[in-house]
């Protein structure tokens, strides 16, 4: 007894005078990620190098969460020429296809071995699409390699050209030298593996990247799958109103933690728009003050058009300059030039700029 | 109004020797009723129970709010001790929310000197400093995290020093008001770790 008593005395003037328990960590220590998803690349990078591309490769998988857009009427009606749908060709992207807003994770990437892409914050309120009840957000994941070496996938812009008039001053920056290889979520119209994150309910009637037809996403993080419409379909639901619907044999949704996310090698072309931003997600279309002198069309289409009949509102009668991106650019991109309008409402009732009776004398489309 | 007044002179009439000078009205030409404020303190026992500030011991940053109360026992220049305090500190970063308690128990001694109605002293206090850990990952609930993935706890005790001054002045009968603060000094591993704490409360002296 009288040792048992002394033990606890000795024990006692330890924790006193010596301390005992190291397991505090206040703010600091390691921050766990919120969730892991697991990569599998399919195919050989170095089979689908652009020519002339002999530097080393520094492979990278992104998690870039997508944006809420709309494509331009421009894209979707029927060209009224064949100037008109070689501009369409050039310079709209797939009106169904993944367009990013952010990237939220990367992780590196050795050819042949499974890589875990980690997030450590959850997606922001602007990525989340609906109301604080119900909001989803989704992401594709981007095998990239890294040419500037960034560490992280950049993201580019189409390149517009020059307007004339006043207004903020016009950027352009650069394309990325990031070269993409593949995404596990390139477009509605082909399968594809997503990332999701739910909040609260969802909204099966909502149309962001939408799955008629599949489950719901879990709640949380998880990997969606589905196997596309076609883009005829996706037209003619539009028109309709309704979703385009999944064949629900192809769909699927699990736990990230037991689903791998697989991405197929491409070799960079059309796969390079997951990686373009749009400056506008409206589908609202700025239309420009032609300049004085002639823009460069080196390299770029164009055609003479007519306004959307929802844009030209009562100036059915003007016509607009569409201009094309480079073949060379990054990101397929349009430039709308019309002869009078206002920065923001090409039919207002009092223009901004008004060249009608006196346009350009470069500009090619009838007055 | 004439209370504030005469508490004033009380104050006063104790900074400058004392109740029994400032009632002679020696310096003061008004002199304090009989009835006002009388200290009937004649033990050597002090307890004392108040709010408890202090930087916390383990967390490096914010504030660690809570309660405090302690015993001294002598009359004379020399007074034994022990004290008991717990306080909380809430703090985050970008991945997490921090809750550290620190549960704070002394020992120690104090030097003092009375004077009039005031008594100072310069109090050191050792012990443990016992420390509770709470952590939640941040987002952790919204991402679906569960278990020690989302939150954990640890417990630790850490020796430490507090070195005091101690201000306690008699109101009434047998209560004071009691100010206390200064440095502290904890361990952990080896390495000594600075802060400091305060107190203001009510004691209590039969």
């Amino acid at each position: 007894m009288a040792a048992v008593r002394g033990a606890g005395i000795r024990t006692m003037l330890l924790v006193m005078f010596a301390g005992c328990g190291g397991g505090l960590q206040g703010l600091g220590g390691a921050t766990p990620p919120l969730v892991g998803f697991s990569i599998a690349v399919n195919g050989d990078v170095g089979a689908v190098r652009p020519a002339g591309d002999t530097g080393a490769l520094t492979l990278r998988v992104a998690l870039v969460w997508g944006d809420q857009w709309l494509t331009e009427p421009f894209c979707i009606l029927p060209p009224e020429s064949d100037a008109a749908a070689a501009v369409i060709q050039a310079g709209c992207r797939d009106p169904f296809g993944f367009v990013p807003l952010r990237v939220a994770a990367n992780a590196t990437l050795t050819e042949g071995v499974p890589t875990t892409v980690e997030l450590l914050d959850l997606p922001a309120a602007d990525v989340l699409v609906g109301d604080v009840t119900s909001r989803v957000a989704y992401g594709t994941f981007v095998l990239y390699d890294d040419r500037d070496g960034s560490g992280t996938l950049d993201l580019s812009q189409p390149h517009r050209t020059p307007s004339g008039g006043g207004g903020p001053p016009q950027q352009d920056v650069a394309d990325s030298a990031d070269i993409i290889y593949g995404a596990s979520f390139v477009t509605m119209t082909a399968p594809d593996q997503r990332a999701a994150y739910r909040e609260g309910a969802f909204d099966a009637a909502s149309a962001f990247y939408p799955r008629s037809g599949c489950g719901a996403p879990l709640p949380g993080f998880s990997v969606l799958s589905a196997g596309g419409f076609s883009a005829a379909a996706g037209l003619a639901s539009t028109v309709t109103g309704q979703l385009p619907a999944e064949d629900p044999a192809t769909c699927a949704e699990a736990a990230p933690a037991s689903a791998t996310i697989g991405i197929d090698v491409q070799a960079p072309g059309p796969v390079q728009e997951v990686a373009c931003t749009e400056r506008t997600s409206d589908s609202t279309i700025r239309y420009r003050q032609p300049p004085a002198d002639p823009p460069d069309l080196t390299g770029r289409t164009s055609a003479c058009a007519h306004l959307p009949a929802y844009d030209a509102m009562d100036q059915s009668s003007l016509i607009q300059f569409v201009v094309s991106g480079r073949a060379s650019d990054r990101c397929q991109g349009l430039t709308h030039y019309t002869l009078r309008g206002c920065r923001e409402n090409v039919a207002c009732a009092v223009p901004d700029w008004d060249f009608t009776a006196n346009p350009p004398s470069w500009w090619p489309c009838p007055s | 109004m004439r209370r504030s007044a005469l508490v004033l002179l009380a104050v006063v009439g104790m900074l400058r020797g004392g109740p029994a000078r400032a009632a002679e009205g020696s310096l003061l030409a008004v002199p304090l009723p009989d009835d006002s404020w009388p200290v009937t303190s004649r033990g050597r026992l002090t307890a004392d129970l108040g709010l408890a500030l202090g930087a916390p011991t383990a967390l490096g940053t914010g504030l660690s709010t809570g309660a405090a109360a302690g015993v001294s026992f002598g009359g004379g220049l020399l007074a034994l001790g022990a004290r008991a305090s717990w306080s909380t500190a809430t703090e985050s970063s970008i991945a997490w929310t921090v809750s550290q308690s620190d549960i704070r128990l002394r020992a120690g001694a104090a030097l003092q000197h009375a004077s009039g109605r005031g008594r100072m002293a310069l109090r050191l206090m050792l012990g443990p400093t016992l420390v509770h850990e709470s952590r939640t990952r941040n987002q952790g609930q919204r991402a679906g995290l569960t278990g020690s993935e989302l939150e954990a706890s640890a417990w630790a005790a850490r020796p430490a020093a507090d070195l005091e001054a101690v201000i306690a002045l008699h109101v009434a009968g047998p209560w004071l008001m009691m100010l206390s603060g200064g440095p502290s000094l904890s361990l952990a591993s080896g390495t000594a770790h600075a802060g400091w704490l305060g107190q203001l409360g009510v004691g209590w002296q039969p």
